[in-house]
């Protein structure tokens, strides 16, 4: 096994938590994506519409007294999280342009699937006011009821749906 | 030992050098998802066919982490948990949300950190999956009337499982490192049954357990410990703070509820250090 570029999954599992503890010490809060990419979508929007984002009963106080969407918490730790990511592939000489798919599928079907699960999983996010980091890493390190629910039906879903697209995967 | 922690909400370090912080942080979290395979869209939504169960037991293990080590400083006094912003559970889109997040993944077969890094590593799958990701934000966002209500039903404040079960929170923790290492056993003996050559040759079944073995040990013994601590030690030992004694399941909820208005009008994030940022709360991710 190559331990510099795969962790076993309880060494990697622990490193990631580590990284949450260090932001419920320094910060009392936990880390997330999900927030930065619905700031950045509400800052595209803005330049497009913005007195209809400012006025958004969603996106609007993203904007509240002259703010920025993206000067947020989340967004340095995006940065970070980016930068990391970049350094592990780069280490290992597993930065490549391409398309991960199954033995079965076609690229541009892949990509088509990637495009509609994106969707589904971003509206998904938003309704469960967060993702997997946000909510359910860091709701499961608080013990939250509704981190612990959403956990539950992540897997429910993706177990549900795993059988009508095998031919994606395997 | 001297409460220390949250730093920023103790105005040990600035509200600039937190930001800052970030960044390091979100370093070693990109730095563990690469390594633990997370940006690889096969090896994430394999774990739905039990092909490889390393997603979830990454999962579990990361949760283990900052769960202890969250009480555990909390216990210590190090780290005072009522000056930290907690996720307020909305049960019902909280558990609807899920069900369609896990058929996302499926699909998708990504979340949105293992995306955003997998971006990081040059991969085109998660490009596409970020900007579908982006799409499904802002429909949310722009059509919110058409759901507004529902996102803001079911509210229980904040609402652990130990007031769920009405049991010792130290049980609670207890019982999760249980169910972690059991589900994690039970998960990987489920892909030993049903496919009989692990898709990742590299891992020897004897090194990972070299590895693992001690960590997995020493959660179950913190976890056995804390076990007998009573409750209210985790709060600084004289009950539960303000914070925690929220009255839940009273129609629109408290004080806190009422702020956000029936539209979300959120008051801006510039309050003061150490009450609760509901815009913040508004996305908890």
């Amino acid at each position: 096994m190559n331990l510099r570029c795969r962790f076993p999954p309880v060494v990697a599992g622990v490193v990631i938590g580590i990284s949450m503890l260090l932001t419920f010490v320094t910060a009392g809060r936990g880390i997330g994506v999900s927030g930065t990419m619905t700031r950045l979508v509400a800052t595209v929007q803005h330049w497009i519409y913005p007195e209809l984002t400012e006025k958004s009963a969603y996106f609007g106080h993203y904007f509240a007294h002259g703010a920025h969407p993206l000067d947020n918490y989340l967004s340095y730790l995006m940065v970070g999280l980016l930068a990391g990511a970049l350094v592990g592939s780069l280490s290992c000489g597993d930065f490549r342009l391409t398309v991960q798919r199954g033995p079965r599928i076609s690229a541009s079907s892949r990509l088509f699937l990637a495009l509609i699960g994106g969707a589904i999983t971003g509206f998904a996010a938003r309704l469960a006011r967060g993702c997997t980091s946000g909510q359910g890493l860091v709701g499961g390190a608080e013990l939250s009821v509704g981190s612990w629910a959403f956990l539950l039906c992540i897997f429910i879903g993706g177990f549900g749906t795993a059988w009508f697209v095998r031919k994606q995967w395997i | 030992m001297d409460i220390v922690a949250p730093l920023v909400k103790t105005g040990l370090i600035s509200e600039a050098l937190n930001q800052w912080l970030a960044v390091p942080i979100g370093f070693i979290f990109g730095f563990g998802l690469y390594h633990a395979g997370f940006t690889d869209s096969r090896k994430i939504a394999q774990a739905f066919y039990l092909k490889d169960v390393g997603v979830p037991v990454v999962m579990f293990s990361a949760i283990v982490t900052g769960m202890l080590g969250l009480w555990i400083l909390s216990l210590a006094g190090f780290i005072d948990t009522s000056k930290m912003y907690y996720l307020p559970t909305y049960l019902t889109p909280m558990a609807i949300g899920g069900v369609l997040f896990g058929i996302g993944m499926a699909i998708g077969g990504f979340c949105p950190g293992t995306a955003a890094a997998s971006i990081a590593t040059g991969r085109i799958d998660a490009m596409v999956f970020v900007l579908g990701f982006l799409g499904g934000s802002i429909l949310f966002g722009d059509l919110f009337p058409v759901w507004g209500d529902f996102y803001n039903s079911d509210y229980h404040g904040v609402y652990r499982l130990d007031e769920l079960f009405g049991v010792n929170l130290g049980l609670v923790i207890f019982f999760i490192v249980i169910a972690a290492v059991g589900g994690s056993l039970l998960m990987r003996w489920g892909q030993h049954l049903f496919w009989s050559t692990p898709p990742d040759q590299t891992m020897q079944p004897e090194q990972v357990l070299k590895y693992e073995a001690p960590l997995v040990g020493v959660a179950l013994l913190i976890g056995f410990g804390l076990a007998f601590v009573p409750s209210a030690y985790f709060f600084g030992g004289s009950g539960e703070a303000e914070y925690y004694i929220i009255p839940k399941q009273q129609g629109p909820g408290p004080v806190r509820k009422r702020q956000r208005g029936p539209a979300v009008v959120v008051p801006p994030a510039t309050a003061p250090a150490g009450t609760m940022l509901p815009a913040e709360g508004d996305e908890g991710c």
